[in-house]
């Protein structure tokens, strides 16, 4: 049984395939094992080079999708400010905002009748 | 094993400045430079300390810079020499009892060779730089007889 694929413009043979995998694969440990085995892994000698400064977490130089919106929520902060204050996350204190606030709409609209 | 034997072709060098006024890092540039052109030996400045065989210190060290020259050092991969160019790195120089200086280089990472001079020569620096090249060779042979 033959295992090549002969087309118009070459071959396929999965054997061929594999012996130049394996050989590419001993080049490259070959090459591997010119390296410097030395380096000691758990330490500086792993990092790039930040002109001695300390690697920041990968969350700190990641750029977020929210930065883009930097601009915007700068010239707002004074806004922003308040409203992440009172941005608690209990279900609770929304239901007394919306109480609260539906009370002095509802005041509003027929308190004066 | 001959996995160090980049030594016998070139010297890489690193060279940090802890403060300094630039006068021996002027003088480290010249032994660069075609008068003694340290390159033609294969001695050259490169812009990372993990690609280094050799770190050059100049300057007093203030304290803000002490952890980052610690960090440097770890970052060259072994052997590794340190080379202190100028008065300033060796004693403190003029600015020895200083408030902000974090001491002679020799109290924040080893150091194997000095040398005096404000600034030093640059024949000094290069003779500075081939005894390092002797210690690191010493070195090599260490690890390799470990290797073995």
């Amino acid at each position: 049984m033959s295992f090549t694929l002969t087309t118009p413009s070459g071959f396929w043979n999965p054997l061929f395939w594999v012996i130049f995998l394996a050989l590419f694969g001993l080049i490259s440990y070959l090459i591997y094992l010119r390296g410097n085995p030395s380096y000691k892994k758990e330490s500086d000698q792993v990092k790039p080079y930040l002109s001695g400064n300390i690697e920041p977490t990968k969350e700190k130089v990641q750029v977020k999708a929210g930065d883009i919106y930097w601009g915007f929520i700068e010239a707002l902060k004074g806004y922003y400010k308040v409203l992440e204050a009172i941005h608690t996350g209990d279900i609770r204190d929304y239901i007394l905002w919306y109480l609260g606030v539906g009370a002095i709409i509802t005041f509003i609209l027929i308190g004066g009748v | 094993m001959g996995k160090l034997t980049s030594f016998k072709r070139s010297l890489w060098v690193f060279h940090a400045s802890g403060g300094s006024c630039n006068a021996c890092d002027i003088e480290i540039i010249a032994a660069l430079t075609p008068r003694y052109d340290a390159e033609r030996f294969g001695i050259k400045l490169v812009g990372s300390p993990r690609h280094a065989d050799v770190l050059l210190v100049t300057g007093a060290i203030p304290k803000d810079f002490a952890d980052k020259l610690r960090r440097i050092y770890e970052q060259m991969p072994d052997p590794k020499a340190v080379i202190v160019i100028g008065n300033c790195g060796t004693s403190g120089g003029v600015f020895y009892d200083s408030y902000n200086i974090a001491g002679p280089i020799d109290e924040i990472i080893p150091v194997d060779v000095y040398v005096p001079g404000c600034p030093p020569r640059p024949e000094a620096i290069v003779d500075a730089v081939v005894k390092a090249w002797l210690k690191l060779e010493k070195l090599e042979k260490q690890l390799e007889g470990k290797e073995e």
